[in-house]
């Protein structure tokens, strides 16, 4: 085919013959690309979508629809030195029903009181509370508004449709109307959704509670299995002699890192809860759990790391005269550090995620209170978004999507400060 | 006492390859450290690495092993700081004496052992911290130095004995490994000597450097030897004949030769010494 | 440094068990019935808003799992108060027994009714329990009358009882992960095979045969799983007149306008007949306390009140609002007394 074969029978030289392949393995390795590339945008865009959907559904909840009252602080009402037993909802009603003074009937009045949130009550309370000065005077004070109003507020429910069809009825939709006509009723950010706990009524719900019980239960974990673990990993690592025994260790570590979350839950439940007494829903049993499951990641990640470091450095170090314990502490361990402090973060993120062990130690419960302290019960985000996602109300779904963006948002936050300690650490040799 | 020395011979009266005794004068009056009957095991007694080998190491001297790959030299130099307690599996036979005490006694620490033996490695191996915590690290960990200026001192002191102060004093806090692979090699000189070792090992110290690097270390090297006693392991003749007073040749785990460093390049006693002096191996 | 650092952590976790150990609970512990539990919460949250005590935890464990964790002892690390969506069970009372729990106290809240509605647009149907057995159950007594079962061949309501309608059979109803589901075929699946003797029987003699026969629901499309969106039943009824649905009674009650509730044995799903117990689809909701834990656990007694109160589940009430079918008066004063003098249950009631 070409005139240099066909002249004589000089040998092929092997430059043409790897021109003759050239073109194919240039086709191959362009298709690996290419691959590889795809691979990356399709993960990209279902990441986007995911993002997209759930903040999509979920910003509305950070807004929240509030009824502005004007509220007169009666001094017969309230006395300033017994203000816990003052009728704080029956002034509330009141107020209300000030504005809308053509409404007499009793059943009536029931429907236009339900416009408003049990939580306005709860915000009077607080106001004259923290200035017990102002009885006597004509307050303004913006309360939030019920569920069903926000979400007709947010047009989640069609005004238009017929009344049978949506859960306000047409006079309560022209209360609504006139409200806003008089620009008393308005979105404002929802401030309540992350200083508050979990709350049966939508609009008092929020996610501090489960914010604050994941805090906890992860600061159990890390100063728990971070220690442990790089404790375990070096010494099998470095110290511990290579035989049977240490070989069906190594195993069992790697069978643990696979057990499903659910069988540390029971076991926390068997040790933790029944045989040591520890609180039942308590962040400090939840991290104790959840440490034993990060443990083996930590430890297979720390042991693999530790197995990087170049024999050099060991060399280098027991050459001056260091000890083992020395070498390992001083050189190999640092060198390591970026290696095992990824491995935590691994497993720390999934320690974030997990709700099937806590199931079983109590933690997927209602709790209102934010924790304390790490013996008071609490719940974390992950729970709390099982638990919102399950409730009947309408409102709660918004509020689902939006705890999943504070969850991706804690998140994103600890995997950016392993990426940050990384970097700090890491050294090259 | 030393060994009785085995007969001179001549040149066309080379010891035949058959014979592995080791010929030429092992011993020396005082050495510094004394090898005897050193044999060595890997894999748990299943492989044989060295074998039966006897060796002074003379005050003020250096020794150099050469020989051809995997001849045993490394790891004969290694049992010297008992470097090879870190293989699994490794096992060494007989006695070697640092000032009449076997350092593989049992009752002999390795810690002040590889600080009063301190070795160099093939590839310059600094840590990854700055040139002056590279230095200081060995006297710190030992107590040397009591505070900032001691330390101070011992760093300068030890770069200048390794010649690399006039190089690096200006950015002593900058990485260690941003330096040059010979400047790399004499940090770790200077680290080495930095704990006042009585003897320096060196395991083909050179063989990842430059000519300009090497001819410097072999400066080096000559220099040191007025106060350390050395023992080098190398691959280059060339280089063993600069810088040794004495040479040893191994090959396939024995010590066939040992003699004046001279001798050896210009009149072998051991034919296997003849052929690889002369470059007939292969 | 490093060994500092381990000791100061070792010690900071010895101190924390041994504090955590000595430290009582502040606050009630409550467990149980996933039914109960948007009931309990309700009134939990309002208990914390409005007194001093703590808001109490709940957790929906079900009510097995609830008696369980109830029964297992006294202690502060055990629950106060355990939620049922049925009686509690005379083993459960002598396993709490057996772990010193000797006084309990049960308290009625209210009723759950399931009811079985249509469109409005549609004829309203008068179903009884065998007809809705034979209506979904999988496989059904042979039609000719021999003591066997057969894979369920009716396709109308009018070829199960010739009262009925001459429309297709099709029911949207909740999943098998629904506590609905579950009450619906212990009340209505396990009551219609009953009225079949050879049915009845096997109930004696092989249970586990009868639980199968009873309690596997149809899947050749008759029977629709329309997931646990109970909103989503209604609009789907009102889209099609001929589908019947099952779900809570809230629902019937919020969206009377668009749906009705089917009679069934003869009763109408009404808040009356529900709340006496003439309606069969029905069950009593309950909550558990244990006496021994009322003034060591601050707050109990006060729990109680609020619950009890007729602002929370008087037919008025905010936990109506939240679908609870209330008692009537004299079963309120009653379970009031009880809740408030705290009677204990005795067991020889059971």
């Amino acid at each position: 085919m070409n005139n240099h074969t066909n002249n004589d029978n000089v040998t092929v030289r092997t430059i043409d013959l790897v021109q003759k392949g050239l073109a194919r393995r240039y086709k191959s390795e362009k298709r690996f690309k290419m691959i590889g590339l795809c691979a990356i945008i399709f993960s990209l865009l279902c990441l986007a979508g995911l993002f997209v959907s759930i903040s999509g559904s979920g910003y509305t909840a950070f807004l929240q629809t509030k009824i502005e009252l004007d509220v007169f602080l009666d001094p017969s009402v309230l006395n300033p030195n017994n203000l816990s037993g003052a009728d704080f909802h029956g002034l509330v009603k009141r107020s209300f029903y000030n504005m809308f003074p053509e409404v007499k009937d009793r059943r009536e009045k029931k429907k236009l009181f339900s416009l408003l949130s049990s939580g306005a009550t709860y915000d009077l309370t607080d106001f004259v509370k923290a200035n017990p000065g102002k009885i006597g005077e004509t307050i303004l004070l913006w309360v939030p508004a019920d569920d069903d109003v926000d979400m007709l507020i947010k047009g989640h429910m069609n005004r238009d449709l017929p009344e049978s069809e949506r859960r306000l009825d047409d006079v309560q939709v022209s209360w609504i109307t006139r409200l806003e006509k008089q620009a008393k009723i308005e979105k404002k950010f929802n401030t309540t959704f992350f200083t508050a706990g979990d709350s049966r009524e939508p609009e008092l719900a929020g996610i501090w509670g489960a914010t604050c019980g994941s805090f906890y239960t992860l600061f159990i974990t890390l100063v728990l299995s971070f220690p442990i673990g790089v404790a375990a990993a070096v010494y099998l690592e470095e110290f511990a002699r290579k035989n049977r025994f240490t070989d069906v260790i190594e195993v069992n570590i790697n069978n643990l890192a696979a057990v499903p979350s659910i069988v540390f839950g029971l076991l926390g439940l068997a040790v933790f809860l029944n045989f040591l007494g520890l609180p039942r829903s308590s962040s400090l049993v939840g991290g104790l759990v959840l440490s034993l499951m990060t443990l083996p990641t930590i430890i297979i990640a720390g042991r693999a790391a530790l197995k990087s470091v170049p024999p050099s450095i060991r060399e280098a170090a027991l050459g001056v005269g260091a000890s083992k314990t020395q070498m390992v502490a001083h050189h190999v361990l640092p060198l390591a550090m970026p290696g095992i402090l990824t491995g935590t973060i691994i497993g720390m993120a999934r320690a974030l995620g997990e709700t099937a062990p806590l199931l079983m130690i109590g933690m997927v419960a209602f709790i209102v209170d934010i924790p304390a302290g790490f013996t008071d019960p609490s719940t974390v985000l992950p729970v709390q978004i099982f638990l919102w996602a399950d409730s009947p109300e309408r409102a709660f779904m918004e509020k689902t999507s939006a705890a999943i963006m504070v969850l991706l948002l804690f998140l994103v936050v600890m995997n950016s400060a392993a990426v940050f300690l990384r970097k700090k650490y890491e050294q090259r040799w | 006492m030393p060994e009785s020395p085995t007969p001179i011979k001549r040149r066309n009266q080379l010891v035949d390859r058959n014979i592995r005794d080791t010929v030429g004068q092992s011993s020396v009056p005082n050495p510094r450290m004394r090898c005897k009957n050193v044999s060595v095991y890997y894999n748990f007694g299943e492989k044989k690495a060295i074998n039966n080998i006897s060796l002074d190491i003379g005050q003020n001297e250096v020794i150099a092993m050469i020989g051809p790959s995997g001849c045993g030299k490394s790891t004969f130099i290694r049992c010297l700081n008992r470097m090879n307690d870190t293989i699994d599996g490794c096992r060494v036979e007989g006695q070697i004496l640092l000032d009449e005490t076997d350092i593989y006694d049992k009752k002999i620490d390795v810690v002040p052992l590889r600080a009063q033996v301190g070795m160099v490695f093939q590839k310059p191996n600094p840590f990854p911290k700055s040139i002056y915590d590279n230095i200081a690290y060995g006297p710190k960990i030992h107590g040397l130095v009591q505070n900032r200026q001691e330390t101070d001192e011992v760093v300068e002191k030890s770069l200048k004995r390794a010649g690399l102060w006039n190089e690096v004093k200006d950015r002593l806090n900058q990485p260690g490994t941003g330096l040059s692979g010979g400047q790399q090699q004499r940090l770790c000189i200077a680290r080495t000597i930095a704990v006042n070792p009585e003897v320096i090992l060196m395991d083909e110290p050179c063989s990842a450097l430059d000519p300009i690097a090497t001819s410097i270390i072999e400066e080096l090297i000559d220099e040191l030897k007025q106060e350390y006693s050395i023992a080098i392991v190398t691959h280059s003749m060339q280089q063993a004949s600069r810088v040794s007073q004495r040479t040893a040749y191994f090959h396939m785990g024995d010590l066939i030769e040992i003699g004046p460093t001279e001798q050896i390049f210009l009149n072998p006693l051991h034919e296997l010494t003849n052929d690889y002096i002369t470059g007939r191996f292969g | 440094m490093k060994k500092v650092l381990l000791n100061v952590w070792v010690l900071v976790f010895i101190m924390g068990v041994g504090y955590v150990h000595a430290k009582s609970r502040d606050y009630i512990s409550i467990v149980g019935s996933s039914t109960v539990y948007p009931f309990a919460t309700v009134v939990a949250e309002t208990f914390g808003k409005t007194t001093k005590f703590k808001t109490p935890k709940i957790e929906s464990t079900g009510s097995g799992g609830g008696h369980k964790l109830f029964g297992s002892g006294v202690g502060v690390q055990y629950p106060d108060i355990t939620n049922s969506s049925r009686r509690i069970k005379k083993s459960e009372v002598e396993k709490a027994a057996a772990n010193g729990i000797n006084e309990i106290v049960e308290v009625k809240i209210g009723y759950d009714g399931i009811v079985i509605a249509n469109s409005k647009k549609a004829a309203l149907m008068d179903l009884s329990v065998k007809d809705l057995f034979l209506a979904l159950a999988a496989s059904v007594p042979n039609p000719d009358g021999t003591p066997t079962v057969v894979p369920n061949p009716y396709k109308t309501w009018k070829s199960i009882n010739a009262k009925l309608p001459e429309i297709a059979v099709e029911v949207l109803g909740p999943p098998p992960t629904s506590g609905t589901r579950d009450a619906f075929v212990e009340l209505v699946m396990d009551e219609g095979g009953k009225k079949f003797d050879f049915i009845n029987a096997m109930e004696k003699t092989d249970k586990k045969q009868f639980k199968t026969i009873c309690r596997t629901i149809r899947e050749d499309g008759a029977y629709i799983e329309a997931g646990e969106n109970d909103n989503l039943i209604v609009q789907k009824l009102e889209a099609n007149p001929n589908a019947l649905g099952i779900f809570g009674f809230s629902f019937l009650d919020q969206n009377i306008d668009k749906i009705q509730g089917s009679s069934i044995d003869g009763v109408q799903p009404v808040f009356e007949a529900i709340a006496n117990g003439s309606y069969p689809v029905s069950r009593p909701l309950l909550f558990y306390v244990k006496k021994a834990h009322v003034d060591q656990i601050p707050g109990i007694r006060e729990f109680l009140k609020e619950f009890t109160s007729e602002k929370a589940w008087g037919s008025e009430g905010y936990l109506t609002d939240k679908g609870l079918i209330p008692m009537s008066a004299d079963e309120r004063k009653k379970y009031y007394d009880i809740a408030n003098n705290l009677i204990p249950l005795n067991p020889s009631d059971l």
